[in-house]
Order: structure tokens, then sequence, then C-alpha cells
């Protein structure tokens, strides 16, 4: 029972980190048309900066990450530069797609480079674990809980309750129409590629006291995009039941194997398209020309 | 007024329109009928600035040939895109707040009701709809919704393309109406249409554009009844009448 509730703590915070990846996917393929191939590595990058800043320069916890919002920002910006804008007109999409596997490679390079080749460990931002009896969780698992809560809830006022976000979905569902209302598209898309960046780098450094900073913490990509695909694809709430049901997956899985976590995490996401192929919530957004 | 003076536009190396000229009075219906491929929604085009084009431009005397589509909305003139184009998204209230960037700004803080409840009271059934989202609504709604964003951008010139494309003939009707009703506001109309009975009986003057050219120009009531025009885009229903 206590390893049970342990899990299920484990495998939701893990989960929503999971969502913020696929949250961060979803809004990528909205706004600028394209399945975003680095979001593994920008997510790594997130714990990198994580080391970099508290274990390499020893900063400032709060310096630190006032440091990381800013690069993960400035990481955005240019990530846009590169990867979309050169391809805003061409009449091959799969061209910025597969920038984005180029920027990956980059990103991760540089990432060993730079900042370090081996794997290290970071301190979790709140030290210590709850102990109610042998029922043990790191303080850790709940301050991930807290700030992709935070983020969601962000997210949420920002696109259903603020004007600016009304503009940015508007821009991001058709352009051609955005653009002659007058929607600036290129600040709207550059703004949910910074977004995108801060989303998944908090991801990663929320992630790397837990898995360590490697660049193996990429292959979380293929995971968000399970959960994506198990929660509902394209809609943001499916995005974050499908990483929550992906983080429960992989954490129950644990009473079978720890080796073959993937294969229980793929094999079900296998079982979902054989079952219920639109996801849990299904998509809500009619893709026909509306 | 909206004046426009030897205007070609230009898809690569195809030549789309072929020096048109064109003027839209103020408080005018004004419709540009012709076939598919024609250049009508080109025109629109040029002047939202969506398409590489010479010539000139202007609107109540200010030249606006190479802006942007948010300088043109600036200046007042407004391009309710072909096939609707509502946010799909977005609710029927939303689309209509997104409607006002053009002068509210991204960050602004400016209030939008009073245009919204313009809006509804020229369209009551985007009242009843209006926490629904856009893709849900019937195809004459969402006309509607387009028609109403185009309105939230305070337009002095309001130009649709095509507002009646896949609706019902009694839809039509409505839409038409609703057009007659804006203009009576004080709103000038550049209307395009390949329904060209109904856009001329809906217009004040009709410019008939074949390959990029203008091929006859004249008042709507005389064009409806010209023999040419008849034959090539009214069928027999001018000679009924």
């Amino acid at each position: 029972m206590i390893l049970f509730l342990q899990q299920t703590v484990t495998g939701i915070c893990v989960g929503l980190a999971y969502a913020m990846i696929a949250m961060g996917l979803i809004l990528l393929l909205r706004a600028a048309g394209v399945m975003n191939f680095a979001q593994g590595n920008l997510m790594a990058l997130g714990a990198y900066f994580a080391y970099l800043f508290l274990g390499k320069l020893h900063l400032n916890p709060a310096i630190a990450v006032i440091l990381a919002i800013l690069s993960l920002i400035a990481v955005g910006i240019v990530f846009c530069c590169v990867c979309f804008f050169p391809f805003k007109r061409t009449k091959w999409p799969q061209a910025m797609l597969i920038c984005t596997i180029g920027a990956g490679t980059v990103i991760s390079e540089c990432c060993l480079c730079f900042i370090t080749t081996e794997t290290k460990s970071v301190d979790p931002i709140v030290a210590g674990s709850l102990h109610l009896g042998s029922f043990i969780i790191p303080y850790q698992y709940f301050f991930i809980f807290g700030v992709t809560a935070l983020m969601m809830v962000g997210l949420w006022l920002l696109f259903d309750k603020a004007y600016c976000g009304r503009v940015m979905s508007a821009a991001a569902q058709n352009k051609y129409a955005a653009d002659l209302l007058g929607i600036p598209t290129n600040l709207t898309t550059m703004l949910t590629f910074c977004i995108v960046v801060l989303m998944v780098g908090t991801a990663g450094w929320l992630l790397a006291p837990v898995y360590r900073v490697s660049n193996s913490l990429s292959i979380f990509q293929a995971r968000a995009f399970a959960a994506l695909i198990i929660g509902g694809f394209g809609s943001l709430p499916g995005a974050i039941v499908g990483g929550i049901a992906v983080g429960l997956i992989e954490s129950y899985s644990t009473y079978f194997t720890t080796t073959y976590k993937d294969v229980v995490v793929f094999g079900a996401l296998l079982l979902v398209l054989a079952v219920r192929p639109q996801g849990i919530l299904g998509s809500k957004v009619k893709k026909d020309k509306a | 007024m909206l004046e426009i003076k030897n205007l070609h536009a230009y898809y690569g190396a195809i030549e789309a329109l072929k020096g048109i000229n064109l003027t839209v009075p103020d408080g005018k219906i004004v419709c540009l009928i012709g076939a598919n491929g024609a250049g009508k929604t080109t025109t629109l085009k040029s002047i939202s600035g969506m398409v590489k084009h010479t010539g000139s431009i202007s609107f109540n005397g200010e030249d606006i040939t190479k802006e942007n589509a948010k300088h043109v909305n600036k200046a007042g003139v407004i391009h309710v895109p072909e096939g609707r184009l509502v946010f799909p998204g977005l609710t029927v209230y939303q689309n209509l707040e997104v409607g006002t960037i053009s002068w509210h700004g991204f960050m602004g803080r400016a209030s939008f009701e009073e245009d919204i409840e313009k809006v509804f009271s020229l369209f009551p059934r985007l009242k009843e709809r209006r926490d629904q989202q856009a893709w849900s609504l019937s195809g004459g709604e969402q006309q509607m919704l387009a028609i109403g964003r185009g309105l939230m951008a305070r337009p002095k010139l309001l130009m649709l393309d095509e507002p009646s494309m896949g609706l019902a003939p009694l839809v039509i009707e409505e839409v038409f109406r609703k057009i007659r009703e804006i203009n009576e506001q004080g709103i000038s109309i550049l209307l395009i249409e390949q329904n060209a009975k109904k856009a001329l009986e809906n217009s004040d003057y009709a410019y008939i554009i074949e390959q990029g050219q203008i091929l006859f120009e004249g008042p709507a009531a005389e064009l409806e009844h010209d023999d040419r025009i008849a034959r090539a885009y009214l069928g027999n229903f001018a000679k009924k009448a």
C-alpha cells in the first residue's frame, strides 16, 4: 500500500513534467505548424542550466533561477529565428521539422562542449523528504507538482483570460486571417516559442535532481509524444491527462520491471492506438476548414 | 474614398492583375464581379498588402499602396476573407474580441464592449451563440461572425470576399440584407461576388473583371440589364426582369 502511494505520487509529479513537454509540443504545432524534435534537447538544456548555475558556478539560487529564465527566453528567440522564420514561406513544410532535429543536435553538443560531458547530479531546490511512517517522498516532488501546476494555471490564464493570449491563439489557428486583421503574427509566434522553451526548460530543471543531468534526458521527448497520443492529440487538457497517465504507467511498471519501463509505456501507447485512437480526451477542435 | 490606379499584381512570374482602375466612393456599395481566377481576390489582397503589387492605392487621400495589413486596417480598410476563416477554436465572443487588434493593440486595455453590443444588435444570432466555439456554427453564422469580426475593427470601408459562397439561398438573402444595413450605417463596401445577380441587385456601382482586367463598369442597375453581361454572368435572369 505504501509502495503504491509512493509510486502514485512520483508518477503524478513526473507525469506533470511530461505534460509540460507535451503541452509545449502542442503549442508549437499550433503556432508554427511544426513538430519540434528538439523538445527533448531543450528539456535537457534546462537541466544543464541547473547544473551550470548551481553546481558549476555556485550562484545564489535566486540569481540562478532568474538567469536561467532569461537564458531560456534568449534560447527561445534564437530557436525561433533559426527554425521558424527562414522556413515561413517554404513550399516544403518538412524543412522546418528537419531543422528542429538539427537544432536539437546543436543544443545537445553545445551542452556537452560548454557545460559538462559527465552525468552530474544537482541538488534539489528544496532539500529533504517527507516522512510519514515508512512513506517517504522527497520534497522535490511536491516542488515539481507546485511549479508545474502553477505554470499550467498561468498558461490557462494567458490563453483563456488575457487578451494577448487570445490574439496568440487566433494567430495560431489561422495565420492568414490573423494577418488580415493586423495581428503581429511574427511576434505571437516568437512569444509562443519563448513560452514553450521556458516551460520545457523548467521541466528539465525540475527533473534534474530526480533523473540527474545528462543528454539522455532528451529521450523524454518520446514519452511526451506518447503522452500526447494517449491524452488526445491536439488539445492541451489532453496533453496534461496523457502526461499524468504516462507518468503513472511508468511509475507503476516498477512493480514488474525497472529496465523495460519504456516497453510498458509504449505498449500502453499501442494499446490506446488500437482501442481508442483519438486518445482519452479526443481532439476538440475540428480540423476541417471552419 | 478608395482609389486604385493602374494596379498590377504578381504571383511569382505570373501577372494576375494587369492594370486595374477602381474607385469606391464614400458610403456606397461597389461590387467587383468576375469568374474564378479573374483576379477579384487578388485585388483585395493587393489592397491589404498581402501580394506583391505595383500601382497606386489610396484611401481618403492617404497612400496605402505599400502598407501592410496592419496599417491598412488602421486606415479603416478591413478585408473579410473568402471562406470566412473564423478562428475555429475561439468562441464567438473571443473571435469578435480579436477583431479589435488593429486599434486595440496587443497589450491594450481599452474596452470594446460597445462595439460588441453593436455587432450583436446587427446579428442577434451571434449573441445567442456568444460562448460557442466558432467551428460549431453553421456556414451562415460563420459568415456573420466573419463580418462582425471585421466590424470590430471599426472600418470605414469593408471589403467582403464572396460572402455568399456556399450558403443556402435564404441565408444569402439575409447576408445581403445585413450588408445593406451595414452600408446604411455609413460604412462603404467593396463587394466581391460570383453571384452576379445578387451582387448587382445590391450594389450602387459595379465592375466586371476578366483575366486581370476591368472589362466593363457602370451603375449596377444599368449593368444588370446589359446584354453582354447577362449572357456572360447572369444566365437568363436579366432577360426575365
